[in-house]
């Protein structure tokens, strides 16, 4: 980026345009300005799904927002969470607002990064040279369920305690490592305090942390490379360079816009339609709750893992679940390695089989999602 | 195996009168042998075990030996198998005395090793109490054994009936502990198992059924009176569709009182006027203390009422309801209130009436708050707190329903008084949050006009933009 210089400031009047002017030049914008003018994204039949990273991006400044707030009041300890999140709730100025905006708006973020993840691979925007822009993407989809997981504890509910239990003990199956990781995860052998003081850092430090690398990441790669078009329309265009584009500023920009205030529409017409509900304050020494389930975006791998026999093949080391938390690692680890697993990606070639497995899979998770709900 | 014995015993109830100890008394097996010895100097039969340490059960346990009534006498080892004292690696002679030793039915049964008749049900007490009245012996098996149950049993009417009337067809301890089960030769005998033992007929859910093989049998309960009149024949029915009865019949409550709750076990009486509060108070100690404190106590007992049984009943004791509070049809309070019997007033029966109406007045605020908070709760309202401070208003009712008896209508009141403040503060929480409910959806229409109006303008906007695409498609 060059030095702001008076000739390439913009010609301002008055006390705003002067004041905009002095910023202009301190930071340096045109530089910005220039890299904005650069920015530019293909116009075809499918250019609506380059709108759903902007939403996820605006959906994250809204987690980060009503979190910070929600993080002015919370109280991280097995006897304070439940009554702080239920002050939250009915004591503090427009809490209950917050809470379910935070709530519904993860859930939404988790389900437009999932549609994200599809749009991607149907327009195969994951070719050469964009395999890292891809994989830091996974990763990023890993880390927001991550968040989910983890954010699921805090309010220290009977189900999200219960959940919890079920959850790190899966992870506890994984062979080698499991049961290093369970004990990581939990603090201990049980959900205790501080399980909830792990979870707590992990939601509010830890995973931020790697989000705004990743996402810094992500968005310079998008910069540098460019936004994708697909195969079929750079063919019917005759090269990437000739596909049609809008300027990402101010035409995309605005479009995106009207999306995100959508998105505000609907998750206020969410939370207080439909407020998060609070539960009962979790009790280590009870049962657990009837029809215990964990958030919608885990839930094919809950409903697959309880198909599972306890020992496959009446073998005794064999276990079922291990088994299937091993298979769910593995398809993880396709994904992110979709790039270099599509071998024909540079050369344009078909990939049928991937397509099949990636149908064979979406159905897999519309399946096993509507049978665990049910 | 007759033709292989013809001197061993072949018993014949004609024979030995003295054997024929009743149909509930197989501990008797013993007795029945000596006289049988001395008409047959009996010997191990051949092809059967040869004697050994317990030579009893060469005889005892050989079925071929016994007939007609004799067939009591008949005990096999796996009889026993199940029996608590033969468990414990006690043998025939720990009981019954004699030599177990011996080859010969006289020897086994000779007086001078101790052998022990049990003649007639009346023995038995005594023959149970040799050991378990005896603490030194009884340590041997648990550190800290009851040996109060023979002194109990001799207080008790059954061991009053059997001992001064000679009424032999009473409960003695076998016939709860060890009573024979199934018919014929094949009833079950000599099978005493603990009390904590579920297939024990004193077992905690099997012990009215005991009780009321005796005392629902009409024709044994025939002419038998308490108070002078004839002992009922219904309690048992009436036990089983009283709160009790259902609480451990249909919920497996072990903690609900079964007969010898009240009646107690081994010294089994019913309670008298005096001391039914006091049997009620075990379990029901606070309602109880407040009874025992009341002027209502001395006239009940003066007037020969019997305590809680006078408006709770006694064996058929339903739920109690607020419907027996006041004075209107079904109240017990009416029973004498109303016609002023035993010396109940009118003032008495107007602070009935008063008690009930404000109890209805709670309950009915209570109720009417919980529809609230459950409306405000189904429109996704956060309202756990305020149902839990309701809590508060219930267990103030609860107090108050505890506290009527004391017969006395202040500390109710205040019980009440207690319970409306509860139940104002949270109906106003549960009105607040619907009316927040109300106004949030206000609040969002209102926040989705000036959404809609940006996106609108967003959308004019984007319309006067020149269409800026590049290009060379």
């Amino acid at each position: 980026m060059s030095p702001a210089s008076p000739e390439s400031t913009p010609e301002k009047r008055g006390w705003s345009g002067r004041l905009g002017a002095f910023f202009y030049q301190r930071l340096g914008l045109d530089g910005l300005a220039a890299l904005a003018a650069k920015k530019h994204v293909p116009v075809h039949r499918t250019t609506l799904f380059y709108f759903l990273g902007g939403m996820a991006l605006f959906l994250f400044a809204v987690q980060v927002a009503t979190g910070i707030l929600l993080s002015l009041y919370y109280k991280p300890s097995p006897d304070q969470a439940f009554e702080s999140v239920r002050a939250i709730m009915t004591e503090v100025d427009f809490g209950w607002l917050f809470r379910s905006i935070h709530s519904w708006s993860a859930n939404l973020l988790i389900g437009i990064l999932f549609l994200h993840l599809l749009t991607t691979y149907m327009m195969r925007a994951y070719r050469r040279p964009r395999e890292i822009t891809w994989m830091t993407g996974v990763v990023l989809l890993g880390v927001f369920m991550a968040f989910g997981f983890s954010g699921y504890l805090l309010p220290w509910n009977q189900l999200s305690f219960f959940a919890t239990r079920v959850g790190t003990a899966i992870a506890g199956s994984v062979p080698v490592i499991g049961k290093y990781a369970l004990l990581m995860a939990r603090g201990g052998e049980e959900i205790t305090g501080d399980t909830l003081a792990r979870f707590y850092a992990l939601h509010v430090v830890i995973l931020p942390l790697a989000t705004i690398g990743l996402i810094g990441l992500h968005l310079f790669l998008v910069q540098k490379h460019g936004i994708s078009s697909p195969e079929g329309v750079i063919r019917k265009h005759g090269g990437e360079e000739r596909v049609p584009y809008m300027p990402f500023v101010p035409h995309f920009l605005l479009r995106d816009m009207v999306g995100w205030y959508l998105a505000l529409g609907i998750l206020a017409a969410l939370a207080a339609l439909f407020p998060w509900e609070l539960g009962h304050k979790a009790d280590p020494f009870g049962s657990a709750p009837a029809g215990i389930k964990p958030e919608w975006y885990f839930l094919f791998m809950f409903q697959a893992l309880k198909q599972l026999p306890a020992n496959l093949g009446g073998i005794e080391w064999l276990e079922g679940e291990m088994v299937g938390v091993l298979f769910f690692g593995f398809c993880g680890l396709v994904v992110l390695l979709v790039p270099y697993v599509d071998f024909g990606a540079s050369r344009g070639r078909p990939r049928w089989v991937l397509n099949f497995l990636a149908a064979l899979a979406v159905g897999f998770f519309i399946f096993m999602t509507a049978w665990g709900l049910r | 195996m007759h033709g292989a014995m013809p001197t061993l015993v072949k018993l014949r109830a004609g024979a030995m009168p003295t054997l024929v100890v009743g149909m509930f008394l197989p501990v008797v097996l013993a007795a029945a042998l000596a006289p049988a010895a001395a008409a047959a100097e009996p010997k191990p039969p051949a092809g059967q075990p040869q004697p050994g340490p317990n030579n009893c059960i060469l005889c005892h346990g050989n079925k071929d030996v016994w007939e007609g009534e004799q067939l009591k006498l008949f005990v096999t080892e796996a009889d026993l198998a199940g029996d608590i004292h033969w468990q414990s690696g006690m043998r025939c002679q720990d009981c019954h005395g004699g030599n177990s030793r011996a080859e010969e039915v006289r020897q086994a049964h000779a007086a001078e090793d101790g052998f022990r008749k049990v003649a007639s049900p009346k023995d038995v007490p005594e023959f149970c109490g040799k050991c378990h009245a005896d603490i030194e012996y009884m340590r041997r098996y648990r550190p800290s054994p009851r040996t109060d149950q023979l002194a109990e049993y001799w207080t008790s009417d059954h061991g009053r009936q059997l001992k001064t009337a000679g009424d032999l067809k009473v409960a003695t301890c076998i016939s709860c502990h060890d009573r024979p089960h199934g018919s014929g030769a094949e009833r079950a005998k000599h099978g005493v198992r603990p009390v904590s033992d579920p297939a024990s007929l004193v077992y905690r859910t099997r012990v009215a059924k005991t009780c009321a093989t005796c005392h629902s049998d009409q024709k044994l309960m025939a002419g038998r009176l308490y108070h002078a009149q004839p002992l009922p024949c219904d309690q048992y029915d009436k036990w089983t569709r009283s709160v009790h009865g259902k609480a451990m019949l249909e919920k497996g409550d072990l903690s609900a009182p079964t007969c010898n709750n009240c009646h107690g076990n081994h010294g089994a009486v019913p309670p008298q006027v005096d001391s039914v509060a006091n049997a009620c108070g075990t379990c029901h100690g606070k309602v109880a203390k407040l009874f025992a404190g009341t002027r209502m106590r001395h006239k009940f007992e003066s007037e020969g009422l019997p305590g809680c049984a006078t408006c709770h009943g006694s064996h058929e004791i339903h739920q109690p309801s607020d419907a027996m509070l006041g004075m209107q049809s079904g109240a017990v309070c009416a029973r004498c209130h109303e016609q002023g019997k035993f010396g109940a007033t009118l003032a008495g029966a107007e602070t009935a009436r008063k008690l009930r109406s404000d109890l209805e007045r709670l309950k009915g605020g209570i109720e009417q708050a919980q529809d609230t908070l459950s409306e405000a709760e189904r429109l996704g309202m956060e309202v756990s707190q305020p149902q839990f401070t309701l809590r508060k208003a219930s267990d103030a009712l609860t107090n108050a329903r505890s506290l009527i008896h004391a017969f006395q209508p202040d500390p109710v009141e205040k019980a009440l008084a207690g319970g409306q403040e509860v139940v104002a503060e949270v109906q106003e929480q549960a009105d607040h949050a619907l009316a927040e409910h109300t106004s949030r959806r206000i609040w969002l229409a209102a926040s989705l006009a000036p959404i809609l109006l940006v996106i609108l303008l967003l959308l004019l906007y984007i319309r006067s933009l020149p269409a800026a695409t590049g290009g060379a498609g």
